[in-house]
């Protein structure tokens, strides 16, 4: 409980502490991070055991708010908290001379609570609060600079794809508290049957959004426009992780055809964006699309029924695809830019760093011993289990060869070429950076400890499965480091080049629909604008005439008998003329008038 | 008996012209009310007359008179009263002077 609390508030203190008092924005950074780390380390001794931590707080009626503490949220709390942790560390180097840093570090932070928050949620509304924060900080994050040309553009597109994919989550967490009654995740995992299958296939699109897998692959890339501390937190423990670990936690629920449905995605995932790495000019932008890509072998792992798989893959991932994000940084730092003509011949003025590039882009590729053999391995023995393996091991296989070519590709193009310059040491970036680096190496031997942990050991699957992965990683990045791009991909490539038209894709699939539904509802409502105006200015004209009449008619006849009345009456006072003999003798006429008028009347009738 | 009623038909028709003259021709209001106040007794006169010589023995006619010398008090009160106040307030009870009084 308290290390529950410790793990969420921390950061969030931290972060908030930050944007108020606006100083010592590093320190406090750190000492948040620092104690997040701690308390997600807690919870996984507490749980180690196979007890479950639980925190149930007032929410909604009959749908309290819950956080859940059990060995997977606790092994993911701890993987979100490492990686945030050392990314601090290397933020501090990377943004220091930045004028705007304490925004960043508070954004940063409230990011890592959000995750957190996402992580140890035990209700499905406490997933969507923190499903939504994680959104809308990333989008603050990756538009951070937002004065750049692109950058806003690009934030935006990121929020857009995956808060237009989150429709999926809603429509989802709401089919499955409706069936089952309750809000908690683990009691609504019980659902069966055709619910279930409806809501694993809207949670595999929410998913899909967030993960980036094909076809909403495309803001991943844009999103490199923020800062590199940002790409490497958002690629390996958090943003893209959110929609992984969302199937993870849900697949004891998942039918068999979602299943299917699901590493078919993945795989086609792999594929595509493998090869849109492999083509890519811009080294950042390389390692977003394997982002993409290693997230699709992820979904080939739930959809294969190995969710413990797919686990150990994010896990090596986070901290494989954190160190290449802070050596790609380092890069950045001396060039100035990521694009590949510009990084060319990076590493070799920095051996240190690009040691470490090398070795997490080996362990990437699924290198023996490198963290990403062991969990590759277990996805390709996943797939090869399944029932599904027809469709499954090739792709997944692809995707493996893939890797290792693009991997191949960008060692080579940051060792061959001009040294150059390199500006100054970077001692905390170099830090952050080697002991993710570490993590990468070692974490193979932590894997089968957490299997047990979880509950789930892997099958032996003889010599096979290593001999298929190993041979696929060899393969893949003998190919990307001799052959040519051009050469491996012939007449792909400018597809590839071009995100697979994948982008057009969309562009075909959902802008131009949604822009045509656009115009035609702009027509519809030009249509009725004209008819509410045109029936404005009749009801218009009709109100003027009647105001003509009124005016011309009825007001002139009013006001014609008024002015004759007057005009009356004026002649009518100067029968008063205030001479009381003459006033007398009127009167006196008028008598004589009335008698002789009475006595002459009997003659007259 | 009708040269009786015809000779105080007589007197009342002499005193109402003079009346009548009075109230017309002159331009002090006291003479002016006092004119008045003859056209009025010529009426009683008549009244008095063709009761008693017409009809003796209606004693509604009585009545008449009574109300037209209470219209008498009543005219002569106002009159006197408006005379009263105009001679106060300017010295003078010409009526030539005493247009405002229209109103």
């Amino acid at each position: 409980m308290s290390f529950l609390a410790l793990t969420l508030l921390s950061p969030l203190l931290a972060g908030l502490a930050i944007l108020a008092f606006r100083r010592a924005s590093e320190a406090l950074a750190l000492a948040g991070a620092g104690l997040g780390l701690i308390g997600a380390l807690g919870l996984l001794v507490s749980v180690s055991g196979g007890a479950t931590v639980e925190a149930v707080l007032p929410g909604l009626p009959d749908m309290p708010l819950r956080l859940v503490a059990m060995p997977l949220t606790a092994v993911l709390a701890v993987v979100v908290a490492t990686v945030a942790g050392f990314v601090m560390v290397y933020a501090t180097g990377y943004m220091a001379k930045d004028p705007e840093k304490k925004r960043f570090f508070g954004t940063l932070l409230l990011f890592v609570t959000a995750m957190q928050g996402l992580v140890l949620s035990g209700d499905w509304i406490t997933l969507l609060a923190a499903w939504e924060m994680i959104g809308f900080a990333s989008y603050l994050l990756i538009g951070f600079w937002h004065g750049r040309a692109g950058v806003a553009s690009a934030a935006t597109r990121a929020f857009l794809y995956t808060r237009s994919a989150d429709l999926g989550l809603y429509l989802g967490a709401f089919l499955l508290i409706g069936v089952a009654g309750t809000s908690e995740i683990s009691r609504t995992l019980a659902t069966s049957g055709t619910p279930a299958l409806i809501a694993g296939l809207l949670l595999l699109v929410a998913a899909m959004g967030k993960s980036a897998q094909v076809p909403l692959q495309d803001w991943l890339q844009r999103a490199m426009a923020g800062p590199t501390p940002v790409s490497a937190l958002l690629h390996s423990a958090t943003l893209v992780a959110a929609g992984a670990i969302l199937l993870i936690r849900v697949a004891p629920m998942l039918p068999g055809g979602a299943l299917l449905v699901i590493g078919i995605v993945g795989g086609v995932t792999a594929v595509v964006t493998g090869l849109i790495a492999l083509a890519e000019r811009d080294l950042k932008r390389l390692l977003a699309a394997s982002t993409s890509s290693q997230y699709g072998l992820m979904l080939v792992a739930v959809g294969a029924g190995a969710p413990v798989a797919a686990l150990l893959h994010l896990i090596a991932h986070a901290a494989i695809k954190s160190s290449l994000f802070l050596g790609a940084g380092v890069f950045q730092h001396d060039r100035d830019g990521t694009a590949m003509d510009a990084v060319a011949g990076a590493g070799r003025a920095r051996p240190g760093i690009f040691a470490g590039f090398a070795l997490a882009a080996l362990a990437l590729a699924g290198i023996p011993p490198l963290a990403g053999f062991f969990s590759k391995d277990a996805i390709i023995a996943a797939s090869l289990a399944s029932p599904s393996a027809i469709w499954l091991l090739p792709l997944a296989l692809v995707g493996t060869v893939l890797t290792g070519a693009y991997m191949g590709r960008a060692l080579r193009v940051l060792w061959q070429g001009d040294p150059g310059t390199k500006s100054g040491t970077i001692p905390l970036m170099a830090a952050g950076m080697a002991a993710l680096v570490a993590l990468a190496v070692v974490l193979g031997a932590a894997f089968g400890p957490l299997e047990r942990l979880l509950g789930a050991e892997m099958a032996e699957a003889g010599l096979l499965v290593p001999a298929l992965g190993l041979g696929a990683a060899l393969s893949g990045l003998a190919l990307g480091w001799l052959v040519p791009v051009a050469g491996l991909l012939r007449r792909l490539l400018p597809w590839a080049e071009r995100g697979f038209v994948v982008a057009g894709g969309m562009d075909a699939l959902m802008v131009r629909p949604a822009l045509a539904i656009a115009a035609g509802c702009e027509r519809l409502e030009q249509w009725l604008y004209n008819a509410a105006l045109s029936v404005g200015r009749a009801t218009l004209s009709l109100g003027q005439s009647a105001d003509r009449a009124d005016s011309d008619g009825i007001d002139a006849a009013i006001f014609g008998l008024v002015r004759r009345t007057i005009a009356l009456g004026s002649q009518a006072r100067r029968l008063q003329s205030g001479f009381i003999h003459r006033e007398l003798a009127i009167t006196t006429i008028g008598i004589a008038v009335i008698i002789v008028a009475l006595f002459a009347a009997p003659y007259l009738v | 008996m009708i040269f009786e009623l015809m000779t105080a038909l007589t007197v009342g028709a002499l005193m109402f012209g003079t009346g009548l003259y009075g109230a017309l021709s002159q331009t002090n209001l006291v003479m002016i009310i006092m004119g008045v106040e003859l056209i009025l007794a010529a009426a009683l006169v008549n009244l008095v007359a063709f009761w008693r010589y017409l009809h003796p023995d209606e004693p509604a006619a009585q009545m008449f008179v009574l109300i037209v010398m209470l219209v008498m008090a009543v005219e002569m009160t106002v009159g006197f009263g408006i005379a009263i106040a105009r001679f106060r307030s300017r010295g003078s009870v010409e009526m030539e002077e005493a247009r405002e009084l229209k109103g």
